[in-house]
């Protein structure tokens, strides 16, 4: 019992939600290389969509809780984060349609975690440890190369 | 100046960059599950945009319709995880850097499933990956001991 909150406590929650992500998006990643060459972006972004719903749906019947207050503010920023999100999917399609290479275009937007750890220290006034910025450096590099 | 395709591709740059900032703040006001429910609604609204707008190919077969909608599932749970951790205490500096190390995942199952060769420079981004999500992680660690 002790061993399980020990271990608990050394592993935060923030910490297995993450990886959980990283393995789905790994998944999705593997699905999207797969249907590359059989539809096109577009399509495919309008089919992922129709994928939402199931979840959304799940989420809506398992009543969701409010949070710690300001439903106002919340909803803004999770409805911006949609926005942001699919405006992004479609800049990024149409930068391969303009003519950019996949071979640059992904490797470059895939640096996006610059951006948000630019704005977290500024606005969210988040603190970078030593260990961190050397970690983010090296996730730049690694995405960088693994995006190519 | 720039060709099309540069200011494209820093879009999609900056708004993807900008989501991990808004997608704490979201969280910061409502649980994860309500903050992906309006992700998804805004998502499903540019979809929609999309659809009637541009030429899209309804008629696909249903195996690739069935996978393209698979993706769209896992792209959103990963999405809801995502919203947990950053709901859980994670810093989006660190969630966001953490969880977009996911193609290495996708190279891993390349390899392992589709028989793809690794390149050299898959292989350094491996490397650098592991050491990132280490270092990102014992972040984490700190923080929880540090009665965060």
């Amino acid at each position: 019992m002790a061993m399980s909150s020990d271990a608990r406590r050394r592993i935060p929650g923030w910490l297995w939600y993450a990886f959980f992500t990283m393995i789905l998006w790994g998944l999705w990643g593997s699905v999207s290389k797969i249907l590359s060459s059989r539809i096109d972006e577009i399509t495919n972004q309008v089919y992922f969509t129709v994928g939402l719903l199931p979840l959304m749906t799940l989420m809506l019947y398992s009543k969701p809780a409010d949070g710690e207050g300001g439903m106002f503010a919340g909803t803004f920023w999770a409805l911006l984060t949609g926005v942001l999100g699919g405006v992004g999917n479609l800049a990024f399609f149409r930068a391969l349609r303009a003519g950019g290479k996949v071979s640059v275009v992904a490797p470059a937007t895939a640096l996006f975690p610059l951006i948000t750890v630019i704005f977290a220290v500024v606005f969210l006034r988040e603190r970078l440890r030593r260990t961190q910025i050397i970690g983010l450096a090296l996730a730049l590099g690694a995405i960088y190369l693994l995006s190519v | 100046m720039f060709s099309g395709w540069i200011i494209f591709t820093a879009i999609a740059l900056v708004l993807w960059g900008l989501s991990g900032v808004t997608q704490k703040l979201a969280t910061n006001h409502i649980s994860s599950q309500l903050s992906f429910i309006w992700f998804a609604v805004a998502m499903i609204v540019i979809s929609l945009i999309v659809a009637l707008s541009e030429p899209i190919h309804w008629r696909i077969g249903s195996g690739v319709m069935l996978l393209a909608i698979c993706g769209g599932v896992l792209n959103g749970l990963g999405a809801l995880t995502s919203f947990c951790a950053l709901e859980s205490g994670g810093k989006a500096s660190v969630v966001i850097s953490l969880v977009a190390l996911y193609p290495l995942l996708t190279v891993a199952i390349a390899v392992a499933f589709l028989h793809e060769a690794l390149t050299g420079r898959q292989v350094v981004g491996i490397v650098l990956a592991i050491i990132a999500a280490i270092l990102l992680s014992l972040d984490g660690e700190q923080q929880a001991s540090a009665g965060k």
